[in-house]
């Protein structure tokens, strides 16, 4: 067996395992472990309805935003 | 007569107790209004599939509260809980009360969400803690509240910026730096075996590089990110003049780790980069476990806080004012209604009310108070409306003073130097110098560089302390997972040493050598006694003493009917009224029955419930809270070994010292508040004690939290289990002796581990001094002895009595 074959089969293989233990990594940053019990019945509560859920807080949190800058950056009419 | 579950909270209960009502030929059942609203509204909102994803689970009846929620608008509420947010819009965390299963925080969160004006509501189950974002100019925190408690629940604030975040933060951490570990550990093993193949077998010079740099690349975030917490801790210990077992880790796997460069640059010699990764992973692993079982954040402290009021009904000149706690002054005077928390101590002025006092002496009996007696902030006011003197400043009060104490004693706990600790220090010390000494005698003998490296480094590696560290983590995980077999759940794996080194045992009287709870000792009856009207007349009531007799009814008469009563009527700290058909019917203590001018001559130094039927006593109960059962055999095998026992109570001499004697107890204090518990701790601790406290109270919690060593029995309060280092699931004395018999065993096995760990080292370090070993089988050898600790260590599990 080359060298060659060798360097790439340890560099491909230790590069994919490093993508896995970045994304666990990432995974436990932003707290997706925290709550296991949530994380488990995530799966079981999904549907369609709490599709639209997500969408009508997304849509909410947007709203508020704008509302918010539109206050920040309100000047009274001179 | 048959029984039916509710409809909403799924308990079941008798047919006729239930409110039933038709519905589409369906017949629903409810045992109680509160349930019947919540089904209602539910419907109402087309969130019925909460029941289907409830399934088979039960909830807590939906209690409607009448707790006053204005208080949640207030100013000082406020100031204290309330966040804003980058976007000028509000953040509260709030406890959530009553979740039971992932359907109610599916129930929770989908009615916050509907709710206008929420913006953000995430609800955690495990710890039941919420975090809610919304728009103040479209919703108020009081009708958010009032939302959550219409569905059944109910919310409490709580300052989320203690601990807790904190310990999340360092939790993930370690756990990131373990991963990258864990993931470099893993894959050099696999580029070992290949190498150390090739040392045993022959290997091309070119590709034992290639693995050699593949392992060097491995390493190398290994040392610097996993081992980082190493070199901090060194560093910290040498900047306050002391060598911990992290210098020699540290040190250990830097020099390891440069000798490979050097190896591996000059192609001349062995690398070690697997010993570097393995040091440092399994160390780190064995640190992680100990800040995992570090106490997690009081959540119950939270709960307690939560619930102090803020606000006061002060009186000035004839007007009533709500005015923030802080701001009342010594002299005020405060009115309070029935049902409401006292905030400030006081002196009551006149009239005269029952005080519930449990969260203070942790009796159950409500406590009557008359003009000039002192009424205690944490006390609930049960029955009247009183105006009292307050006495005392908001933040010298009682209730905060116990909060303040509380969580100062969290963070603060007396702690035990640990043996590992104090000989790692002295072994980490040695080891190095003798390491130096080896370097300096082989470069002045042999006068080669590399030689008196390696020698150096294998004297390090052999004596890398991965037996010594493992020696008391092993053992005590082993304790503590046997421990938890038995109902016995150590929080901290440290408690066990602590605990075998005890020399005094403090118990609490009523739910720790008591049951808790009353039961009846006499049941006298006369003529005319219906049995079926009294079991009817104390289920209405989930007072102690009701329960007690209700348990007694069912053991003496079974296959009682039990007959409809109405107009019933629960006068506090005195007993229940009712009507069967035409007869009245009472039961309740003696001052009831004078009240209702029944004639009563009966006298008993017991708890005494009399029976009334239609204005003549039928029976006289007499109720005692019982010994739990081995209490005393328990409490004499303990004395035996060589324990202090001494009884803490808040309850009365002539009780206390009724219970102490049959049980065996010579040293009784009573008469106890909290804080009285709390100073004799510290009282003892000053004698050079190191205590043990069990209890179960809200009364006991800041002795616990004092206390080297708390012991909660697993059914009392939330907060005493919180703040305590040993819970005992079944609540018996039994199981306290089995932990210290536990804990022994397993700190018997510590001093084994540590004993083998440094005969292990005076063996094979004066091998390694003389050059008889290279750092291949040191690194071998340095695996073998961990693998012996940890078979010692798992002996514990053999030992008898499993």
């Amino acid at each position: 067996m080359s060298g060659s074959i060798i360097t790439m089969m340890i560099g491909i293989s230790t590069f994919l395992g490093a993508l896995g233990l970045a994304a666990l990594i990432w995974g436990i940053r932003t707290g997706q472990f925290d709550d296991q019990s949530k994380f488990i019945d995530g799966a079981r509560f999904d549907n369609e309805e709490e599709l639209r859920d997500a969408i009508q807080m997304e849509e909410k949190k947007k709203q508020a935003k704008v509302k918010a800058d539109k206050e920040k950056n309100y000047r009274p009419v001179d | 007569m048959a029984h039916v579950a509710c409809t909403h909270c799924h308990l079941t209960f008798d047919e006729s107790v239930m409110i039933t009502e038709k519905h589409q030929e369906e017949t629903l059942y409810f045992c109680c209004k509160g349930c019947e609203g919540v089904y209602h509204l539910l419907q109402d909102e087309g969130l019925d599939t909460f029941y289907e994803k409830l399934g088979n689970q039960t909830l807590h009846p939906a209690t409607q509260s009448d707790d006053d929620l204005s208080r949640f608008d207030l100013e000082g509420f406020k100031n204290k809980y309330i966040k804003t947010n980058s976007d000028g819009l509000n953040e509260i965390s709030l406890i959530i009360e009553g979740i039971h299963c992932s359907a109610c925080v599916w129930l929770n969160e989908k009615v916050l969400h509907q709710t206008e004006g929420i913006i953000e509501a995430t609800i955690n189950y495990s710890n039941n803690k919420a975090k809610v974002v919304w728009d103040e100019e479209v919703i108020k925190l009081s009708q958010i509240i009032e939302k959550i408690r219409s569905i059944g629940y109910n919310a409490y604030p709580y300052d989320a910026s203690l601990q807790e975040e904190r310990n999340i933060k360092t939790r993930n951490d370690y756990y990131t730096r373990i991963l990258v570990g864990v993931f470099a550990t893993m894959n050099i093993m696999w580029l070992a075996i290949a190498q150390y193949a090739g040392y045993f077998s022959g290997i091309e010079k070119g590709h034992k590089n290639i693995l050699t740099i593949a392992e060097f690349v491995l390493a190398t975030p290994t040392l610097f990110y996993s081992g980082w917490i190493f070199f901090r801790g060194a560093y910290y210990g040498l900047k306050n003049r002391f060598v911990n077992m992290d210098l020699l880790v540290a040190t250990g796997a830097s020099l390891a780790y440069l000798y490979s460069i050097y190896a591996m640059i000059t192609e001349h010699g062995e690398v070690y980069f697997d010993s570097v990764t393995m040091i440092i992973t399994f160390i780190l692993v064995g640190k992680y476990l100990e800040v995992l079982s570090k106490k997690q954040a009081s959540d119950t402290l939270d709960k307690i806080i939560g619930t102090m009021p803020t606000e006061a009904t002060v009186i000035k000149e004839g007007e009533k004012a709500l005015v923030s706690i802080e701001n009342i002054e010594i002299g005020d005077i405060i009115e309070l209604k029935p049902g409401e928390k006292v905030a400030i101590d006081g002196i009551l002025e006149n009239g005269a009310a029952a005080f519930d006092e449990s969260s203070l002496t942790g009796e159950n009996e409500p406590v009557h108070k008359k003009a000039s007696d002192a009424i205690l902030s944490g006390t609930i006011c049960l029955d009247s409306v009183i105006r009292y003197r307050v006495t005392k400043r908001a933040e010298e009060s009682l209730l905060h003073t116990i909060t303040e104490m509380l969580s100062d004693s969290i963070t603060k706990k007396p702690y035990i130097e640990q043996l590992a600790n104090t000989i790692s220090g002295y072994f980490s010390l040695t080891i190095l110098s003798i390491a130096l000494a080896t370097y300096a005698f082989w470069q002045w003998h042999s006068g080669s560089f590399e030689t008196a490296l390696i020698t150096a480094i294998a004297v390090i590696v052999i004596a890398c302390p991965c037996a010594l560290g493992l020696a008391t983590p092993m053992a005590t995980l082993i304790g503590v997972s046997r421990a938890a077999k038995r109902g016995i759940l150590f929080k901290e794996s440290r408690m066990l040493e602590t605990m075998a080194k005890s020399t005094l045992l403090a118990l609490d009287k009523t739910g720790t050598i008591t049951e808790g709870k009353p039961s009846v000792i006499h049941l006298h009856t006369q003529e005319g006694f219906d049995p079926g009207l009294l079991l009817a007349l104390v289920q209405s009531s989930n007072h102690p003493v009701s329960q007690g007799i209700q348990e007694k009814l069912h053991a003496t008469y079974p296959d009682l009917t039990i007959p409809t009563l109405t107009d019933i009527k629960s006068i506090d700290a005195k007993g229940i009224t009712a009507k069967s058909k035409a007869q009245s019917l009472a039961g309740g203590n003696a001052s009831l029955m004078h009240s209702l001018g029944i004639e009563s001559d009966f006298r008993s130094e017991h708890t005494l419930f009399l029976f009334a039927q239609g204005g003549k006593i039928t029976a006289t109960i007499e109720l005692q809270d019982r010994i739990k059962k081995a209490a005393k055999e328990t409490i004499q095998a303990l004395q035996a070994q060589g324990l202090k026992i001494v009884m803490l109570t808040g309850d009365h001499e002539a009780s206390a010292h009724g219970i102490a004697t049959s049980v065996g107890i010579e040293v009784v204090y009573h008469s106890l508040l909290p804080t009285d518990k709390a100073s004799l701790i510290d009282k003892f601790h000053k004698e050079g004690e190191i205590v043990v406290m069990a209890g179960d109270g809200i009364n006991d919690a800041i002795a616990l939290a004092k206390s080297d060593i708390a012991c909660a029995m697993g059914s009392g309060a939330d907060i005493a289990i919180e703040v305590s280092d040993v819970v005992l699931l079944d609540d018996s004395l039994e199981r306290l002796a089995d932990a210290f018999e536990i804990s022994q065993t397993t700190f018997k096995t510590v001093k084994q581990n540590l004993g083998f760990s440094i005969l292990y080292n005076i063996v094979t370090v004066p091998l390694a001094v003389a050059g008889y070993v290279t750092p291949l089988i040191a690194a071998l050898s340095m695996s073998l002895s961990s693998l012996i600790v940890v078979a010692n260590s798992s002996r514990i599990k053999l030992r008898r009595k499993t």
